[in-house]
């Protein structure tokens, strides 16, 4: 390998693992020019690392920063605080829609027993005026009979 | 190193299930490295704090679109790329966002005991693009692939950007560096 094939920079970055980091030491240790570069990179990097960390000028506080806290329904909410609410609303669902459905029930239902009754009602007085239709002509029959007119 | 993920990953999940008390431990944790990012980055120290302020409520309220807790800190810096270039762009629509740089103590014949003050100078003349390459790899120790998920752009970028950054570095310091050995 040559030495534009190894990547100083990498590894004075420790970006290099392994066998290339192994290939590229054991390169540097037989290279002036590549141990040169590599020395300038490192003095460079140490450069860097004199430049300290500083202190944020005041703490970012969330304990007491309303925005931060979850709202009542996040607090309490969950998957079986969700199940619980969808069986809740079931139930008030049926109690409320159920009633309605059964007097809707016992609303036909008595409307047409009053019809059947009043059916059989018509029926027996149709019955009862043909019984009477009857026993009128037999008493005029017999009362013609008695007194000795015919009907002629 | 693990110890800490898994326990930052503890805390995640808890915040979550909206523990605003594993929340306010998560950002103790993350507060001072995401504010000297920022500060480095858009140079202000004030601007730097209202944007970490923004961030941490971002992530806070973002938190549950997160698909993997491992991966909290470069999605955390995702979050503080976009709050900064998003105030840069603001404050210069157009060219580099630092024009001016802080210290000026890298151009001429420097003292050692100025360094620190040129390495300042010295990030403060790069890019904005190559400034933030160097923050996140030098001082907060990214690997490339979770800079290119933080920048949201190539790998092969990030190191384009970052090695041209090292060169004008190297440059830039120099002579610091020559007067600290000598």
């Amino acid at each position: 390998m040559n030495c534009t094939d190894y990547d100083w920079k990498a590894y004075a970055l420790g970006e290099l693992g392994g066998k290339d980091r192994e290939q590229a030491e054991a390169h540097a240790n037989s290279c002036r020019a590549c141990r040169e570069e590599l020395a300038g990179l490192r003095l460079t990097l140490d450069a860097l690392s004199t430049l300290r960390e500083e202190e944020a000028p005041r703490r970012i506080a969330f304990v007491s920063d309303k925005v931060f806290e979850p709202r009542w329904w996040q607090r309490i909410w969950s998957p079986t605080f969700a199940g619980a609410c969808v069986i809740a609303l079931a139930v008030v669902v049926h109690a409320l829609v159920e009633p309605v459905r059964v007097d809707r029930q016992v609303d036909a239902a008595v409307a047409k027993a009053v019809l059947q009754i009043e059916a059989r009602y018509a029926a027996q007085n149709q019955n009862l005026e043909a019984d009477n239709d009857l026993l009128k002509k037999e008493n005029n029959r017999m009362y013609m009979e008695k007194t000795g007119l015919s009907h002629q | 190193m693990i110890f800490r993920e898994v326990e930052d990953r503890d805390l995640i999940a808890k915040a979550r299930r909206g523990d605003v008390e594993a929340y306010n431990l998560l950002v103790s944790r993350w507060e001072r490295r995401v504010f000297n990012y920022l500060l480095r980055l858009i140079g202000h120290r004030e601007d730097a704090m209202d944007v970490s302020q923004e961030v941490f409520l971002k992530a806070y309220q973002n938190l549950p679109k997160l698909d993997d807790a491992a991966k909290f800190s470069s999605w955390l810096f995702r979050i503080a790329h976009n709050e900064a270039f998003s105030l840069l762009r603001r404050r210069r629509p157009e060219g580099d966002f630092l024009a001016e740089p802080v210290s000026r103590a890298a151009e001429g014949r420097l003292l050692p005991l100025e360094l620190s003050l040129a390495v300042e100078g010295a990030l403060n003349r790069l890019s904005s693009d190559q400034r933030e390459a160097v923050l996140l790899k030098v001082y907060q120790g990214f690997k490339f692939e979770e800079m290119a998920e933080i920048l949201e752009c190539p790998v092969s970028t990030v190191k384009s950007r970052l090695y041209t950054a090292l060169e004008l570095l190297k440059t830039a310091l120099s002579p610091a560096l020559l007067r600290g050995e000598s």
